[in-house]
């Protein structure tokens, strides 16, 4: 039985704006599925109708196995755990984690156990008895999951949680958030814009575009194999190409003719290569799937040089590769290869 | 007076800092604004302490700086030969009431101005703040006719009725400030925890709103005590409060001496609540002191 399943989900606000399309969504228990997607694109949207603070305008929500579509917050077995923490300002850290439990009346001595459990799980037992304006960011941040996590919910929602951390502690909460889930086993519906969380910490990958979601996938298959442009360019960086099939795998872009493992779908509209999949080959090598240009920009990265090239056709931007060991410097002629089972179609327009 | 204690500890710190640095701009400001404070208030309450305790059987004239003799004849005397514990009474008990009916009142208006967006809510916000720029004995007058006209002959409900309309704007304000501070994630939480009705009220509504029904309590409670036209238009001669009285005072019977007993007996309580009102604001919120992670 699912932990969480949300069938053709759409929400049209007051104001007549259509925030969510079609929605279908399945989440197993214990698992850790995110949902990514640009600002504005009804991630949070999701995240409430889910949790109960938006009535869905059609579709059904199970939670469980039990119909919740109609059922208010309080009496959904999710809990939220939300970007500005919205911890309680004048509650300590104590009395916070405790207040679901207590609203709820469970029992004293189980209400103690579960706080004595979580305060030790988050590592805040030395604050129990502050109030929350005097913890950092990421013990905040702590804070309100083990608030979350106190009423044993089914699901947990969270959104953007790390948006106000800086780059290094987001880095350390993430895994602390990730540790926490697997220890304890609870499922996880996790929203972000941020692909690199997206990709290092989910099981699943809903990408969302405009209130639909494009693909859904582990974090290996949304990235290796993006359905859509829109995918291939939101998670990682990619070259789309536009092409015209000429049968057999073989198809005519402005990069000249290539030849692709597997043929195009019918409804494709662009080939997509990743920047890491070329490799460079000598200037007079007679081969299928080379292509020719010149450097235009070169960034050394570390790891590898990220090199901007311009080929023949001048509309066509400039094409990304990144080239590790010694790279060709800016203004050399280069030629590279594109293997073939490199090459993957996708669909829809470029945004 | 906070500057003061504050400047201190860094000159302390760093004994060879240039005199000048002493004169920036904030400084002066302070030093202009203790000023204004010193001419303001309290050379005249200190006048008010000293002619209210002037002894009835000296004159306080030139050349003298300070009265010759001091006693507490006047108080007594004002005590005991006019009604000012009969307007004691009405004032403290009119002027709560205005001040909870007003806040009572104001609340639902603040509410929808904090909450929501709704076509003409410019106007009506400058609409809510019009009893401030009419002239309470313009509003007086006419107020009164039209409490007879109404068939209310109560002075009490009279004067309530009014004091609660000319007092709306400030309560109508400062509930907006303190509806507006209510964090709606925080309404959300409490939901989401499973939080009954009354227990998000007070963990999300009553820390952000305390302050301001505190506030919104005593500046009106302030201003109907100390208010006169209605008062005395609507309510005299059968219903005094204290400063009819003090009214009295002035023109052809004017005593300076029993004119600054009354308004010590209006002004000091005022000025205690007010101290308190501060002092309440300031720990009402834990939230806005300490830092953000
Ligand atoms: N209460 C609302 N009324 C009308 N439109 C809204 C409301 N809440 C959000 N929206 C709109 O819905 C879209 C999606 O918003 P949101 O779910 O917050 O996006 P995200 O979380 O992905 O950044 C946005 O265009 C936003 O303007
Ligand atoms: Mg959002």
């Amino acid at each position: 039985m699912a932990s969480l399943a949300a069938k053709g989900i759409s929400k049209v606000f007051e104001d007549g704006f259509q925030a969510l399309t079609d929605i279908d969504l399945v989440v197993e228990p214990g698992e850790f599925v995110t949902l990514l997607g640009p600002s504005g694109c009804g991630k949070t949207t999701l995240l409430k109708t889910l949790a109960g603070f938006y009535d869905a305008t059609t579709g059904t929500i199970e939670i469980g196995g039990t119909d919740v579509t109609a059922a208010p917050p309080e009496k959904r077995d999710t809990a939220m755990c939300f970007q500005s923490y919205a911890l309680f300002p004048h509650l300590t850290v104590a009395e916070n984690i405790d207040f679901g439990p207590r609203q709820a009346g469970v029992p004293k001595a189980e209400r103690r156990d579960r706080l004595e459990g979580l305060l030790r799980q988050v590592d805040l037992e030395a604050h129990r008895d502050k109030l929350p304006n005097r913890l950092s960011g990421g013990q905040q941040q702590r804070v309100a999951l083990a608030r979350a996590l106190a009423m044993r919910p089914a699901v947990v929602l969270f959104d953007e949680p790390l948006s106000n951390l800086d780059a290094k502690l987001r880095e350390q909460v993430r895994r602390e958030i990730r540790a926490l889930q697997k220890e304890i086993g609870f499922t996880a519906i996790y929203v972000t814009h941020d692909q690199s969380e997206a990709l290092a910490m989910s099981d699943r990958v809903v990408v969302m575009q405009g209130g639909r979601i494009d693909q859904v996938g582990r974090p290996e298959e949304i990235y290796a194999r993006p359905e859509t442009a829109f995918v291939a360019d939101f998670i990682g960086a990619a070259n789309l190409v536009p092409f015209e099939d000429m049968g057999g795998g073989r198809v005519k872009t402005p990069l000249g003719d290539l030849r692709a493992a597997v043929p195009p779908a019918g409804n494709a509209t662009f080939i997509c290569w990743r920047p890491e999949d070329v490799e460079l080959v000598e200037a007079g090598a007679a081969s299928e799937n080379v292509i020719r240009g010149v450097v235009r920009d070169r960034a050394y990265q570390g790891a590898h040089t990220e090199l901007h090239v311009a080929t023949g056709d001048a509309d066509l931007g400039l094409q990304r590769l990144h080239v590790a060991g010694a790279a060709p410097a800016e203004g050399a002629e280069v030629a590279f290869r594109l293997g073939a089972d490199q090459i993957r179609f996708v669909r829809g327009a470029l945004t | 007076m906070v500057s003061l204690s504050d400047t201190a500890p860094v000159a302390s710190r760093r004994p060879r800092r240039p005199a000048f640095r002493r004169f920036t701009i904030s400084n002066v400001l302070i030093a202009i604004l203790l000023l204004v404070c010193v001419i303001w208030l309290v050379v005249p309450f200190g006048m008010a302490v000293l002619w209210s305790l002037l002894d009835p059987s000296v004159r306080w004239e030139y050349p003298d700086v300070l009265p010759p003799a001091l006693s507490f004849a006047r108080w007594i005397e004002v005590w005991n030969t006019t009604s000012l514990p009969m307007a004691l009474r009405n004032s403290y008990i009119l002027a709560p009431t205005v001040a909870v009916t007003t806040l009572i009142l104001a609340s639902p208006t603040a509410y929808a101005f904090a909450r929501y967006d709704f076509p003409g809510k410019g106007a009506a916000q400058v609409l809510t703040l019009l009893p401030l720029v009419i002239p309470g004995f313009v509003l007086a007058i006419f107020f009164s006719a039209l409490i007879f006209s109404l068939g209310i002959y109560s002075r009490f409900l009279s004067i309530l009725l009014a004091h609660s309309v000319l007092f709306l704007p400030y309560a109508i304000r400062l509930m907006t400030v303190a509806f507006s501070n209510v964090r709606l994630d925080l309404v959300d939480a409490a939901r989401d925890l499973g939080a009954s009705p009354w227990a998000r009220f007070r963990v999300a509504y009553w820390p952000a709103l305390a302050p301001g029904i505190l506030a919104s309590l005593i500046i009106v409670f302030i201003q109907s005590i100390e208010e006169f036209a209605v008062a005395f238009v609507v309510g005299a001669p059968n219903f005094t409060t204290i400063p009819s009285i003090l009214y009295s005072y002035l023109g052809y019977n004017f005593v300076r001496p029993n004119a600054a007993v009354v308004s010590l007996v209006l002004v000091i309580p005022n000025v205690l609540l007010m101290l308190g009102l501060e002092r309440l604001l300031k720990s009402a919120n834990p939230a806005q002191t300490g830092v953000k992670g």
